[in-house]
């Protein structure tokens, strides 16, 4: 017997997996979507279709990836379902890449599908309530387009997701109960914390400081002039990388050796 | 085979719940675990399950290392909990999704334990009773046919017809390869179902041996007076005298009352130990 990986057994957990809580799967995946068609449909209202697009992008993809993160190891708030969910006969590759399947890659192709569907009719109906008449009438139709999924901000929005939903995969297998809040207070601290320190550090050093990020920029004003200090483009450049992939994918694998290291 | 040698456990490291705890049971029993509240019965058994990790010493399961869990060892072992869960699925869903993963799960047996068990197909399993959910996965864990079973507290929740029938449905079903481990501390629950008592207390085993060795050296009576002596272990007063834990000096014959035994044994650890040495 393959104790690493059989995909006759993985496809079984998976399908477990997706059919042991449907009503909180699927229901929470709905839940989501209604959510980023509430919110598309209030910002196109109220601030415009660009903000509007924006905003439910983020908020379905990033919110809602970080949602379904710490959904799929949701299992150790009781003792009894932890207990199941560890002793069921499936490795742990197998059982992480099942939540890494749900969480990283069925949930963000089923927003993408829904997104586009969504942003596709808001948009067919706002071209379609246009006069053609109207002089304007091409400068109105060509001003809305369809999100782009390959732009450079949209891949920021991926980047982010990947970090958080890594994040709060990784806060679930620590946190036994409202994980999702306690990694969500994790990351923040952390965050804050981060900033914190490198503003504390950039102050020691030059004390007239007007604003300070790691790895990024320190902003100094000396009487009426701000001047901003910046790492070379080469290390600036390591950091964003590492903070766009190497982090998340070092967030993502320590999942897995927490998973196999779960005592419960 | 399980065997564990010189197993050190705790939740916190300066505070040892097992400190060099070594046991080795062949396969072939039906085990009964009996400890105090917090005695760390649970505990032991999570050791065996790989739910928790020694923090010193080894443990070996049908030659798996449990902490390791691989699927080859999980199919081999099934752990009921004292709290047990079920998903808001039916008796046919939860057999199709789970049943899979136990190679020797049979369905028809299944049906037949639950039948026994008075668990009826009321749809969503979360809509039952504690009672009945509990029931249902006892059946199911039987039907897995895994080597070990373990039952952590399982007649917490039945109630008394419920007990007499898993008490039956237990002795029905063992056969010589399984062992199946019943931790509790409702003692009269195990009468005439077990064949050998491990005790635990304090962190370390107090007794570890089967019904016919304690018969054979420890007897169990009633008697109107009886008088202090070093061969008497433990007494209790009743209404028609005196119920005596005793050293089995003479060979008698006598039942072994295991709320007795479990008293006798927690009162004079020392004693039981030379007794049983």
């Amino acid at each position: 017997m393959n104790d690493i990986f059989s995909l006759k057994r993985f496809l079984l957990f998976l399908k477990k997996t997706l059919l042991e809580r449907p009503v909180q799967m699927f229901g929470f995946t709905v839940l989501i979507f209604v959510s980023v068609l509430i919110l598309y449909a209030f910002c196109k209202t109220f601030i415009g279709f660009g903000p509007a697009q924006n905003i439910s992008f983020i908020w379905g993809f990033a919110g809602g990836g970080c949602f379904m993160a710490s959904f799929v190891f949701a299992y150790f708030s009781t003792n009894a379902s932890g207990l199941s969910y560890l002793t069921l006969p499936a490795s742990h590759l197998e059982k992480w890449l099942c939540g890494i399947l749900i969480a990283g890659i069925l949930y963000p192709l089923a927003f993408l599908v829904f997104f586009r569907l969504m942003d596709a009719s808001f948009i067919s109906a706002y071209r379609s309530s246009l006069n053609p008449r109207d002089p304007l009438y091409k400068t109105q139709y060509a001003s809305i387009f369809v999100f782009p999924f390959d732009g450079r901000n949209t891949w920021k929005v991926y980047s982010l997701s990947f970090f958080l939903s890594g994040s709060m995969l990784l806060g679930s297998l620590y946190f036994n109960k409202v994980g999702f809040i306690k990694s969500a207070l994790t990351v923040c601290l952390i965050c804050i914390g981060g900033f914190g320190l490198n503003w504390l550090i950039a102050v020691l050093f030059f004390g007239n400081i007007n604003d300070a990020a790691p790895f990024d920029h320190v902003t100094i004003q000396i009487g009426n002039e701000v001047g901003s200090i910046e790492p070379p483009k080469q290390w600036a450049s390591i950091f964003s990388y590492s903070l766009a992939y190497v982090i998340p994918i070092l967030i993502w694998g320590l999942s897995f050796i927490r998973l196999r290291e779960k005592e419960f | 085979m399980i065997q564990i040698k010189n197993l050190s456990f705790g939740y916190r490291k300066k505070k040892l719940l097992y400190n060099s705890l070594s046991l080795n049971l062949a396969p072939g029993s039906i085990i009964g675990l009996l400890g105090k509240n917090g005695a760390g019965k649970s505990t032991l058994l999570k050791n065996m399950t790989g739910l928790l990790f020694p923090k010193k010493g080894h443990i070996s399961v049908n030659g798996f290392i449990p902490k390791k869990r691989q699927p080859s060892f999980l199919k081999t072992i099934y752990m009921v909990p004292e709290e047990v869960h079920v998903p808001g699925l039916t008796i046919k869903r939860y057999q199709s999704l789970f049943s899979p993963f136990y190679p020797n799960f049979d369905k028809d047996q299944f049906i037949a334990y639950l039948d026994q068990l008075d668990v009826r197909d009321q749809g969503s399993l979360n809509t039952f009773s504690f009672g009945q959910q509990k029931k249902f996965i006892i059946a199911f864990a039987l039907a897995c046919n895994t080597e070990i079973l373990l039952l952590d507290e399982p007649t917490n929740g039945l109630d008394i017809p419920s007990k007499a029938k898993f008490r039956k449905l237990i002795s029905s079903i063992f056969d010589q390869g399984k062992t199946i481990f019943i931790s509790t501390h409702q003692i009269r629950d195990l009468d005439n179902l077990i064949d050998r008592v491990i005790i635990v207390d304090n962190g370390e085993i107090l007794l570890n041996a089967s019904i016919t060795e304690i018969s054979e050296k420890l007897c169990f009576k009633t008697a109107g007076q009886f008088s202090t002596d070093e061969n008497i272990l433990y007494a209790e007063q009743h209404l028609k005298g005196f119920s005596i834990v005793g050293v089995n000096k003479d060979r008698e014959d006598s039942k072994v009352n295991l709320e007795h035994l479990f008293n006798a044994i927690t009162e004079n650890p020392i004693k039981v130990k030379e007794i049983f040495a």
